[in-house]
């Protein structure tokens, strides 16, 4: 989208809406690369920096005795229609920056937690984080080597998952592939919501 | 990598004039952020201020503005915070999912996704 080309003056009058999805998992499952696969604009980034506790920010000392440190924060784009967009953000790796997944999820439609059957374990914290703040969440699981078949159902047990929880095959590069994930979140997060709702 | 070089850091909590963080409530990843009125005196505004204020006439979700900045989120914030403060943004915080989506947005984005 180009912002340079609005017009001068034009005033937004309807809401716009953005909806949020997360994309999780371990180090190196394929995070970026599956919001790079889908989304319309090279993912985005931003960086939230960090002040450590009790580090006045007025002293500039601080920072150069590294009382600050940066996560990276990578996003990608599909616009629906103008006003309407989906954000996919993908979710920082390391532990210390839980908190960074709290502000991410909150108000998030739902979530996919990728992952790599090499190494499932990989994928525990981000289904347990998921599972305990109700945030639908579906399981792709990234076909890296495109010509092993996964069995879903040893997925599910391996991670525990309720029979409810999708879990798709996919291949983050493709981007069919993504597209099939991202409407399986969506339809399982919307429905869901609705079977919940007496 | 900014945490290896102080200057960037410095120059930024200058912009905010060392503020970390806003006044206030923070504002979501995807709050939208829309400019209000017509053309503002913005002699008096510095660059950066003034980048939003271009950007957001379309309404535009924090993370976008603070990517189009290349700015850090809560240096963003803050920017963001005293916009909003002299009037020259409005910040639509974001409602819940289940409140926003209805049959008619969950098709169209459905249908959107469908298309890619």
């Amino acid at each position: 989208m180009d912002y340079a080309a609005c017009e001068p003056g034009a005033t937004a009058v309807t809401s716009a809406l953005a909806i949020k999805i997360l994309i999780a998992g371990g180090f190196g499952v394929g995070k970026t690369t599956m919001v790079g696969t889908i989304s319309e604009i090279r993912p985005l980034h931003t960086e939230e920096l960090l002040s450590e506790r009790g580090v006045d920010v007025d002293d500039v000392s601080g920072v150069e005795s590294k009382s600050t440190t940066t996560v990276a924060l990578d996003f990608g784009r599909i616009t629906i229609r103008e006003g309407l967009w989906l954000y996919l953000f993908g979710t920082p790796g390391q532990d210390r920056f839980w908190f960074m997944w709290d502000e991410l999820a909150l108000g998030a439609l739902g979530a996919v937690v990728l992952a790599d059957t090499r190494r499932l374990q990989d994928s525990f914290p981000a289904v347990d984080y998921f599972e305990q703040r109700g945030i639908p969440f579906v399981v792709g699981v990234n076909c890296f080597d495109g010509a092993r078949r996964h069995d879903p159902a040893k997925v599910r047990r391996a991670l525990g998952l309720n029979a409810h929880v999708p879990i798709v095959l996919c291949d983050v590069r493709d981007r069919a592939s993504v597209r099939d994930v991202l409407t399986t979140l969506v339809t399982y997060a919307v429905e869901g919501a609705g079977r919940a709702m007496p | 990598m900014t945490g290896q070089d102080p200057g960037p850091l410095i120059r930024l909590y200058g912009l905010t004039g060392g503020r970390a963080r806003p006044q206030g409530e923070t504002f979501d990843l995807v709050a939208i952020v829309t400019t209000v009125g017509g053309p503002h005196t913005l002699a008096d505004l510095i660059p950066e201020y003034r980048a939003v204020l271009s950007v957001c006439r379309r309404p535009t979700p924090v993370a976008d503005v603070a990517a189009h900045l290349r700015l850090p989120l809560n240096v963003t914030r803050v920017i963001l915070g005293d916009l909003r403060r002299e009037g020259f943004v409005t910040i639509e915080r974001p409602r819940p999912v289940a409140q926003t989506i209805d049959e008619h947005i969950y098709r169209e984005v459905l249908d959107g996704l469908r298309s890619l």
